[in-house]
């Protein structure tokens, strides 16, 4: 009955995609003949096995341009039918093979697209499919890869690069070996080392979902060191602050800053892992960040990109040379033992995270000022187009009357159905069969797809009615800003509600930190320097121990780790939110940590004086609630869900997306 | 099963402006699947081969303007008509569209050149009166589905002034609400789309962000002070939005109403007052009188010279619908706002949609906690018996006012709350200075809550609510509306 047969295999929380368990083992690196899929039962299924395989072959013989709502349609079919992901693995693999074969005379980017596809149900439906690919998906690559001309293969190329961390874990896409097996197909024996320099200075385009996958990696890892060691307050003062350079990221950086984060990163993370020789490279420490640091021998060629120009000073190499060298940024050779607290006043220092927020580069200002150019003449596409409809629309006579009403036909099937002749299959939304249109489309149906993916991940979560929200984020909602409201439904996340989710989550897993109680100290109260408070102790059954919720331990002595955290960010983020607040042009009382909201009195309702109702949001109320509420446990399970203003749940972040 | 399948399924070809009608009965469901062509149910587009689900006794149409072939699950009362008012509906899509860009336009200083001078620059805000069985709220929902589907980005506001309908939240609430997506028909339930929930959703009517007061009973006379005061409260809201955000504004706002506005019997001063009340508030600039030749009349005598007031046709189809069945819908749409929308599939049907969403994301938990009778303060608005103004003996005062909240002890005995639906209300103005005797009147809700037992000797009850979410310390107003989880 359920459209999504396939259960996540992984179990990772829907929301928290880098606070997985740190021994997981739940990619099953199976390589053998996987598993026959799922036997359909009878009843549930509209295709039988035959008619389906029928079906997706006359739909992948269309797949022969680089069309993006094509590559997701077959994907969604391929979600919908995940029983049958062997077929569909057959059809894909006939089809890139034979599409070779069959029409030699064709441009070899042909296999492109198919190629698209095959990474996008690897990496959006996942489970089973990047299973049941992985068997065949080396040899088909290194073909397709022998055949095909330079520019494709440089395309496959970036496209192999996303698949280092493609998996829902950020670990490869279809398990070590293959990625191993590629790679080295690719790149020779000493692939691993050199291949990503070429992609990342070959191309000299670093995307924000890079950089931000890269910080979410790091993130993780720091996160579980945390919680193997939940007193070490380094690794808290590093949480944070990579907390703090995530929103940096997410709220829009220039390319150079990007490419600053990112070698600082990189440098940060090399640290404590020893550096493995690419010849044995093994799965323990076979990580995506460990091969950046290498110098690039081969650069394989961009045509549509420009080499990213070095802010003059440095070689194409080392990302690191590129922060000045007045900053005493640490080289990657000697990276001392990662002072990742220095990360953030180093970009401070370095002006990556500039006050103006202008990007320094030419490239990026000729890169931004493409883009701005774009935008322009996308509205004025747009205006066109709107103003064509309004043209049509006025002309029509009819006078709002009972007569006219009533007695003339009218034209509507014209404008509700001919002028907009693209359709979602899903959902049965249109939209124009125009530029814009097509945008939009696209962006309705990257929707489906998330929506798709999150409700995957959710089955069996459990969800109940939100609270209403309150009457100043309805009057201040601006989802139907017109041209900004999307007719596809896809709620924009206010900032307030964002930062909210954010600090909500924070929050809970601050909350779910213990420290065990020593022995024979149960009877003593121990209270918070921070609050003042008693810790409250309780019976945890897990270690069988009595343990101090919500706890830290730092010198000795105990504290709320919602309290530690509180007074750690007010004292780190305080640079940071200041030149995000510079750097964004306005005030946002909701940016980066909790403690602004929480310490700033609630704004007084500009209203008059006549009979209104200046109430708040719950969200709000909650978050200042939340500062008193410190030790039940209840909270933490609260504070996701329940404080809702609804669009927290559209609040996940893919880290990658599919190239197109 | 799959023979099953074959035989319980029956075609239906739709010539061009007809629809096809049906009525559910108690516990059956019905699965429609679009075969060719296109078709619409009130004004929300089918997409091809998908079994869209319906259920809960809903009684609805499948429209399409140039012909169709539908496949319907599992036939009930049904029947194809060719008499729709849906010309005059579409017509008046179109004139709104006009208002709409003529809005946009000054909104933007362009010149109007080709156009009639004379025409007026203000979005449509449409006040949707008629008697009952009219059809109202399925105009409503067409009219709000038509603009969202123009492809302009347009997204209207709807208000829900029938405390009966209850729109998003309960019935017994007053709500408004942007569309940004048409909204689905799949059970009288949610006949406006839902509000949001946890669950990830495709369709954003399915997570709508609706700002509810709760008036707490059914009829509008019962309380039309509290009306009066409710409409004008969500009526200010609705213009501060429209103040914060003037390209919004545009798309306009569509109010329905309850059928006591458009009945002319017997006690018909509250009536005006409430459409007055709405006039003013919602700021209108339209007046649609759904089939009632006399109200037409009434209203254009009143409201001709400042408004347009056009008279429009109800369609055939509406049913007329008994107390009893009106009473189920109420349970239905609580069990809807706590559970979910859950509507089981006809024999044979599998892979189909509610309202455009998988099955799967429907089903809610509520919660169900013990507090203390301490923890949540709870009024009732004026007295719990009120015999109407005029009844009282002449000189007469009331000894609680219609407005007075007035605390209720879940000590007492016959207090009355035990199965009320209770409206869960946001904080009051954390401005001590701010707050005022009656603001609990004007404070909007966050939630409702069921009382499902009290044990009065340990001071404590057992709340139903949506959510995990605390209670303690809120208030909440009692109405006369109970519920019964069955």
């Amino acid at each position: 009955m359920s459209l999504y047969t396939s259960q996540s295999h992984y179990g990772q929380p829907p929301y928290s995609h880098y606070s997985q368990p740190v021994a997981h083992n739940g990619y099953p690196y199976q390589y053998q003949q996987p598993p026959p899929p799922i036997p359909p039962a009878p009843v549930y299924h509209q295709l039988d096995p035959v008619s389906f395989r029928r079906e997706y072959t006359n739909r992948l013989s269309e797949l022969n341009v680089n069309s993006r709502p094509i590559i997701q349609n077959l994907s969604m079919l391929a979600q919908e039918y995940s029983r049958y992901a062997e077929i569909v693995a057959q059809c894909l693999e006939a089809h890139i093979r034979r599409s070779y074969i069959k029409h030699r005379q064709v441009p070899p980017w042909m296999k492109l697209p198919a190629f698209y596809l095959l990474d996008a149900i690897s990496k959006n439906v996942y489970e089973p499919y990047a299973r049941v690919f992985a068997v065949f998906v080396v040899p088909l690559f290194l073909e397709t890869y022998g055949q095909i001309d330079e520019n494709t293969r440089s395309k496959m190329e970036e496209m192999l690069l996303t698949w280092r961390t493609g998996n829902p874990q950020s670990k490869e896409l279809f398990g070590v070996p293959p990625q191993v097996a590629i790679e080295r197909g690719v790149w020779g024996d000493s692939g691993s080392s050199h291949n990503s320099s070429g992609f990342y200075n070959g191309s000299g385009h670093i995307t924000k979902a890079q950089v931000l996958s890269e910080l979410e990696f790091t993130l993780g890892q720091k996160e579980r060191a945390l919680q193997a060691n939940p007193y070490d307050s380094t690794s808290q003062n590093h949480v944070n602050v990579l907390h703090q350079l995530r929103k940096l990221v997410e709220a829009g950086v220039s390319q150079e800053e990007l490419q600053q984060i990112l070698a600082q990163l990189r440098s940060l993370v090399r640290g404590p892992v020893p550096q493995p020789s690419p010849a044995t490279v093994t799965h323990a420490n076979w990580q995506p960040q460990q091969v950046y640091s290498t110098q690039p021998t081969t650069q394989p060629p961009f045509p549509s990109n420009v080499p990213y120009p070095t802010d003059g000073v440095k070689g194409e190499g080392s990302h690191t040379s590129i922060v000045p060298p007045s900053t005493s940024t640490p080289t990657p050779a000697l990276a001392p033992p990662p002072e990742i607290a220095n990360l953030l006043s180093t970009l401070l220092k370095a002006g990556v995270v500039s006050a103006s927020g202008t990007p320094q580069g030419a490239g990026a200002t000729a890169k931004e000022e493409a883009a701005k150019q774009e935008i322009v003449e996308n509205d004025t596409l747009e205006r066109e187009a709107s103003r064509a409809y309004r043209q049509a629309i006025l002309s029509q006579p009819i006078r709002l009357t009972s007569a006219d009403i009533t007695r003339k036909r009218p034209q509507i099937v014209e404008f509700l159905y001919d002028q907009l002749a693209a359709q979602c299959k899903q959902c049965g939304i249109r939209f124009a069969d125009t530029i814009i249109g097509k945008k939009n489309m696209e962006d309705h149906l990257d929707m489906h797809f998330r929506q798709n993916r999150k409700a995957n991940q959710n089955i069996g979560r459990g969800h109940s009615r939100s609270w209403f929200i309150g009457v100043e984020d309805w009057v201040h909602d601006l989802t139907n800003a017109k041209g900004k409201g999307r007719a596809d439904g896809v709620q924009r996340l206010n900032p307030k509600a964002a930062a909210a989710a954010e600090v909500a989550k924070r929050d809970a897993e601050l909350r779910a930190m213990f420290v065990v109680v020593p022995n024979g100290a149960e009877a003593t109260p121990v209270s918070c320097p921070i609050c003042k408070e008693t810790l409250k102790s309780e019976f945890f059954e897990d270690n069988e121990d009595w343990v101090w919720k919500n706890a830290v331990m730092k010198d000795d002595r105990v504290y709320h780790a919602t309290c530690h955290a509180e007074a750690l960010a007010s004292t780190n983020s305080l640079a940071a939110r200041l030149r995000f607040e510079l750097a964004t042009g306005r005030s946002r009382s909701t940016t980066p940590e909790a403690p602004s909201l929480r310490a700033t009195p609630p704004p007084s309702t500009l209203r008059d004086s006549k009979s209104k109702s200046p109430s708040f949001s719950p969200s709000l109320e909650a978050k200042l609630a939340g500062t008193k509420r410190k030790v039940d446990q209840n909270d933490s399970t609260i504070t996701g869900e329940a404080d809702g203003t609804p669009p927290f749940k559209k609040l996940a972040l893919s880290p990658l997306s599919a190239p197109s | 099963m799959t023979e099953e399948q074959s035989t319980s399924t029956k075609e239906w070809h739709l010539e061009p402006e007809t629809e096809y009608r049906f009525e559910l009965d108690p516990g059956t469901s019905l699965a429609i699947k679009l075969v060719r062509g296109h078709a619409e149910v009130f004004g929300a587009e089918l997409a091809e081969g998908k079994q869209y689900l319906f259920g809960s006794e809903c009684k609805a149409a499948i429209f399409t303007w140039k012909g169709c072939t539908v496949e319907i699950s599992q036939p009930s009362t049904e029947y194809v008509s060719d008499e729709t008012p849906m010309a005059a509906y579409a017509n008046l899509h179109i004139a709104f569209e006009q208002m709409r860009v003529r809005a946009l336009r000054t909104l933007h200083g362009s010149p109007a050149h080709d156009d009639d001078p004379s025409a007026s620059a203000e979005p449509p805000r449409v006040l949707v009166v008629g008697p009952e069985n009219s059809g109202k709220t399925t105009l409503c929902k067409i009219l709000v589905n038509y603009a969202v589907r123009a492809g302009q980005g347009w997204s209207p506001l709807l208000a829900n002034v029938d405390p009966s309908e209850g729109g998003w939240a309960a019935p017994g609430a007053l709500s408004a609400a942007p569309v940004h997506s048409p909204l689905p028909t799949s059970s009288p339930a949610n006949p406006l789309g839902s509000a949001a929930t946890s669950a990830p959703t495709s369709l954003s009517s399915n997570a709508l962000l609706p700002l509810v007061y709760w008036y707490g009973h059914a009829e509008t006379k019962r309380n039309p002070l509290l009306m009066d005061r409710l409409i004008r409260n969500l009526g200010d809201n609705v213009n501060d939005k429209y103040d914060f955000d003037t390209e919004g504004k545009v798309s306009g706002l569509i109010v329905d109403t309850p059928s006591s506005f458009g009945a002319g019997t017997g006690a018909s001063d509250h009536r005006h007052k409430l459409i007055k009340a709405c006039v003013d508030a919602f700021r209108i600039n339209v007046i649609l009188v759904v089939g009632h030749e006399k109200l037409n009349v009434e209203m254009q005598r009143i409201y001709g010279s400042q408004l347009t007031v056009v008279k429009i046709p109800k369609s055939g189809g509406v049913v007329e619908l008994d107390h009893t069945y009106r009473e189920r819908i109420h349970n239905y749409q609580l069990h809807t706002y706590m559970y979910g929308q859950i509507i089981p599939a006809p024999p044979g049907i599998t892979q189909a949609t509610v309202g455009g969403e998988a099955l799967t994301e429907l089903t809610l938990a509520p919660s169900s906690t013990v507090i203390s009778f301490d923890d949540l303060s709870i009024f009732r608005i004026g007295a719990e018996t009120m015999a109407p103004t005029s009844a009282l003996p002449i000189g007469a005062t009331r000894v609680v006012s219609e407005m007075q909240p007035v605390p209720v002890d879940p000590a007492q005995p016959g207090s009355g709350l035990l199965n009320a639906v209770l409206g869960l209300l946001a904080p009051p103005n954390p401005d001590e200075n701010e707050r005022y005797d009656e603001e609990i009147l004007d404070l909007t809700v966050t939630g409702f809550l069921i009382i499902t037992n009290l044990d009065i000797p340990r001071r404590k009850m057992t709340i139903l609510a949506p959510n995990q979410g605390s209670v303690a310390g809120k208030t909440a107003i009692v109405g006369t509306y109970e519920w019964q989880d069955q």
